[in-house]
């Protein structure tokens, strides 16, 4: 408060901050983050260049070009050209695609799954409340890469088989791609593997904003469950929900790049990240060209991840305003 | 205590609740809280009744189990003669417009993501109290009748002081237009100057709006200066109630008139020459609280009866209840 | 009697996110021997950061921007941290608020004691624990060296401020620093540590500074009485002249505000609006946009602490441009 400001203000009209929301507030906080807001820009970017990626390309990611195997960087190919003579540039920014697919489709499953686990156990307690808390334990124990190793190894053939068989019986070509088997199961492990993240956050949110004074009003007020929970559980929580789901995105990404560098990823042809990172892997001392350009690209969206979630949290945690 | 011509508006019976915890590093053992053991009182139309004791003498637990905040363990508890206890939540509904609370802690009584406009316009569309269209005008009216600027109505309750937030929190309760109001400690969170400002707002809406309070506190002086009755509790029970010129000129129970020695005056020539008897050791704890009469270890009176029969909750003279064996 | 501890124009001001908070500005006060002195205001008046500033306990926003703290003549602000330690625990014992977390759950409580003991007397640890058993005896718990052995949650919030006073005594200290000490705990245990602190100052001939918000307590403990506000003293006087002749429109204020045992259910008077933060050192009296007298040269002028003309008792000093006692009612009532 500025001595003009305290002049002015006499009596007990006396608000003691500014006149603004809190969403705005948040917002002000972020924009003030100068990391959060570097980091912005490449998710931006990520996400413009995954919807309009193929309109964007100057190759197909597909087309090869056996006179210009493993060209260097030139003036043709921007990142220059893998074995098969596929433009490096063009296969990163379908690699986005994937990256962003495979981000928002399971940060999507688990996050509604984890909703459910994680509300179930809040409201109801109890056993509930103690076979949930279970599972997520049981779940989180599992090393993430071999959950997803032994996923793949267990499921990948049957699935493939059944799907043979479907196409058999239907003809329907679309049981022929079994390059959906592949995103089911990446899909699937990485659902898997961040649920119990997603659950134990909103048991915890709802435990404890259950307990606030303001839930006890409302409840003093006459206040039906369903309005209690739409109108004072949910909003409260949603603060510390937006940052787990943004530090969730870019873990799902680096997941699928790490499940792609060990071959239980997303098989070709569908470029992804990390197999691209694996592939080059071989040939470093040769060719670089070929780990830089991804390795690159996976490092600049993981750090951006990263400082935005920072930043989220810092805007949004109410314990850090005054 | 029940009087044909002029019934009470609220009537508490045998009120009594217990809570399940466990204790132990393992949570092994399972424990019974005694927080509310069999009390009894009226609050008559248009009084305050004060309600007052020692940090978990069970005061609060009193306010919440009379309002069915919490699920009575047993005895029954009567607004307008109409029984509440039992009652499911959509029965209660119509009474809880009727009832409302004041809750010590005006920081997190209000949603933080919701603006004080929508806080108090609420129960005035849940409990259908005024035409859509009036709204606004309504929430306006009740900022004023709290001392708030109606311009307040928009912004959210991170930018208020505490003194305001419990203003707020007094607008709100307001909105229902409520005939009896429990004020669970409203000022304990308050400074000073800001508590003398809500105790006058909460006697000028009594006035205006002929509003019966019960008024929890642990502050014997700020009791005193706003309840017409006075109960004391200790552990659980209630150990005397009375009109308070009675009850602070003439306490019966000993616990009453350890607790009026305590109490700091706020005069130092009257301070030097007061006799300091201070009551000796702690409060016990509620899981196992001592028998007979709970106050017992701490009584300077205490004598055979005390330690295994409880004392009779009995009617002394006119309207001055008290528990005791030495009374 | 002489001057123990002699503060001179302390000032202590707040590093926030836009500029400064001032929180004490240019605090004078100085405390006797054996006497006891309160500090009273309501929160953020800036008298825990005075107190805590004489030690160089500040939170890392914090800095002392000038001043001195002369304990028996040496300037603390002047020492370094080894000297300090010195003092802290040595010379000045201080309690606090929350006797909840001043211990360390983990610790044995003896072992807690021992410590300053060891640490500024040289003792070694079975003499050490030899007189911590003495001094929770001299606190009021019996059986010390049993209790000794205990860890802080057996004890309950009362017996923790016990201990807690138990080690400030450990060494003798001359200034005891205590920090709205009874304001956690219930009216009866209350009572029972101000006739503590009391028989304690009585038999030991320790000063001590009184910090609370509670006017109350004041009247029953105190020698003499500071009343603060927005970082500045605006009175001081001994306790029967505050009380029965206050002479600034705050201090007038908060005895208005206080509802009490005997008297009749008069209307309480307030003051409206609440203290301030001041980001800037004021041009103004800072108590002008909730004072009832105010006049014009409160908006222009901020008065100093200077000794009240016609005062019925030595060293009444208040800081205001009005002569409360020569206007009958004030111009309009708070709120």
């Amino acid at each position: 408060m500025t001595t003009q400001e305290l002049s002015a203000t006499s009596g007990i009209e006396l608000a003691q901050a500014s006149r603004s929301n809190l969403w705005q507030d948040a917002l002000a906080r972020l924009a003030a983050n100068r990391l959060a807001v570097i980091g912005i820009i490449p998710i931006v970017l990520l996400f413009f260049v995954a919807l309009f990626g193929p309109t964007l390309t100057p190759y197909d990611f597909l087309a090869q070009d056996f006179t210009a195997r493993l060209d260097s960087p030139s003036r043709e190919h921007w990142l220059g050209t893998d074995e098969l003579g596929r433009d490096v540039f063009s296969r990163i920014l379908y690699g986005a695609r994937t990256a962003v697919s495979v981000g928002l489709v399971s940060t999507a499953i688990s996050l509604v799954v984890g909703l459910i686990m994680g509300s179930l156990a809040g409201y109801l307690g109890g056993r509930v409340d103690i076979l949930v808390v279970w599972l997520t334990d049981v779940t989180r124990s599992m090393p993430a890469l071999l959950l997803a190793i032994v996923i793949n190894l267990t499921l990948k053939v049957p699935l493939e088989a059944w799907m043979e068989q479907l196409y058999l019986e239907t003809k329907n070509t679309f049981f022929r791609q079994t390059m959906w088997v592949d995103l089911v199961l990446v899909f699937g492990a990485l659902a898997l593997i961040q649920w119990p993240g997603y659950a134990r956050l909103i048991r915890g949110q709802i435990l404890s904003i259950r307990s606030r004074n303001y839930v006890l009003a409302a409840r003093a007020l006459g206040m039906p469950t369903s309005r209690i929970l739409t109108r004072y559980v949910i909003p409260n929580a949603m603060g510390p929900l937006i940052v787990a789901v943004s530090a969730g995105l870019g873990g799902a990404m680096v997941l699928e790049s790490a499940f792609s560098f060990l071959g239980v990823g997303v098989q070709l042809p569908i470029p992804s990240w990390g197999k691209m990172i694996s592939d080059g892997l071989r040939m470093w001392q040769t060719h670089p060209h070929l780990l830089a350009g991804p390795a690159v690209m996976m490092a600049v969206i993981t750090v951006s991840f990263a400082w935005l979630g920072d930043g989220l949290n810092d805007a949004l945690n109410p314990r850090q305003w005054k | 205590m029940f009087d044909r011509d002029n019934p009470p508006l609220v009537r508490v019976e045998k009120l009594t609740k217990h809570f399940s915890v466990r204790i132990g590093a393992y949570g092994e053992t399972r424990a019974t809280v005694h927080a509310l053991d069999d009390i009894s009182f009226t609050v008559q139309r248009g009084e305050t009744l004060g309600l007052v004791g020692e940090s978990g003498c069970g005061k609060s637990t009193a306010g919440l189990t009379l309002l069915q905040l919490h699920q009575p363990t047993a005895g029954k508890v009567f607004f307008q003669e109409t029984e509440v206890t039992g009652l499911s939540d959509t029965e209660l509904r119509p009474l809880r417009q009727k009832m409302q609370i004041i809750f010590q802690d005006p920081y997190s009584t209000l949603s933080p993501r919701m603006t004080i406009g929508n806080a108090i316009g609420e129960p005035l569309w849940l409990h259908e109290l005024i035409a859509k269209n009036r709204v606004q005008e309504r929430i306006a009216e009740l900022l004023d009748a709290v001392g708030l600027n109606p311009a307040f109505a928009f912004r959210y309750p991170h930018e208020f002081s505490g003194g305001q937030r419990q203003r707020i929190c007094i607008a709100r309760a307001l909105a229902c237009e409520p005939e009896f109001i429990v004020c669970d400690e409203p000022i304990s969170a308050l400074d000073v100057s800001i508590q003398a400002q809500i105790i006058n707002l909460l006697q000028d809406l009594q006035e205006t709006y002929h509003l019966t309070y019960l008024f929890i506190a642990h502050d014997l002086a700020v009791v005193r200066h706003i309840s017409d009755r006075v109960a004391v509790m200790y552990l659980g029970r209630v150990v005397e109630m009375a009109p308070k010129s009675r009850l602070f000129s003439n306490p019966l129970h000993p616990y009453t008139h350890a607790l009026l020695q305590a109490v700091p005056v706020p005069n130092p020539r009257q301070e030097r020459q007061r006799q300091h008897t201070v009551i000796h050791g702690n409060v016990p704890s509620a899981i196992n609280p001592p028998s007979g009469c709970r106050f017992h270890p701490r009584c300077p009176l205490a004598f055979e009866p005390c330690d295994h029969i409880v004392p009779e909750w009995r009617e002394v003279e006119s309207d001055h209840w008290v528990a005791c064996h030495a009374v | 009697m002489s001057v123990l501890l002699d503060v001179q124009d302390l000032q202590t001001r707040f590093k926030v996110r836009q500029g400064y908070v001032y929180a004490v500005n240019g605090v004078s006060f100085r405390l006797e021997e054996g006497e006891t002195l309160a500090v009273v205001g309501e929160s953020g008046c800036g008298k825990s950061v005075t107190m805590l500033s004489l030690v160089r306990l500040l939170p890392p926003a914090a800095s002392i921007e000038s001043g001195q703290v002369l304990l028996k003549g040496a300037d603390l602000l002047q020492l370094d941290q080894r000297q300090l330690r010195e003092v802290r625990g040595g010379q000045i014992g201080m309690i606090f608020q929350d006797p909840m977390t001043s211990l360390n759950p983990f610790i044995n409580i003896g072992a807690q004691m021992a410590e300053p003991l060891i640490y500024h007397r040289g003792m070694g640890k079975k003499q050490a624990l030899a007189r911590s058993a003495e001094l929770l005896e001299m606190v009021g718990i019996p059986d010390g060296e049993t209790r000794l052995r205990e860890y802080p949650h057996q004890f309950s919030g009362g017996m923790r401020q016990r201990v807690m006073i138990a080690m400030a005594m450990a060494c003798e200290p001359a200034v005891l620093i205590a920090d709205e000490p009874t304001t956690a705990l219930d009216v009866t245990i209350q009572a029972q540590i101000v006739e503590l602190v009391k028989a304690l100052r009585d038999r030991s001939g320790v000063a001590v500074v009184w910090i609370t918000h509670d006017l109350s307590v004041v009247a029953g403990i105190a020698d003499r009485v500071i009343v603060m506000y927005a970082g500045y003293v605006v009175e001081e006087a001994s306790v029967d002249a505050l009380f029965e002749d206050p002479r600034h429109p705050y201090t007038v204020g908060l005895l208005g505000a206080l509802p009490s045992l005997d008297g009749d259910a008069h209307r309480l008077t307030t003051i409206g609006g609440s203290p301030p933060d001041l980001a800037d050192q004021p041009t103004f009296c800072p108590f002008h946009p909730r004072c009832p007298y105010a006049i014009e040269r409160c908006r222009t002028e901020n008065p100093a602490l200077e000794a009240v003309a016609d005062a019925t008792a030595r060293g009444h000093r208040t800081a205001c441009w009005v002569d409360i006692r020569e206007l009958q009612s004030p111009v309009v009532s708070g709120s």
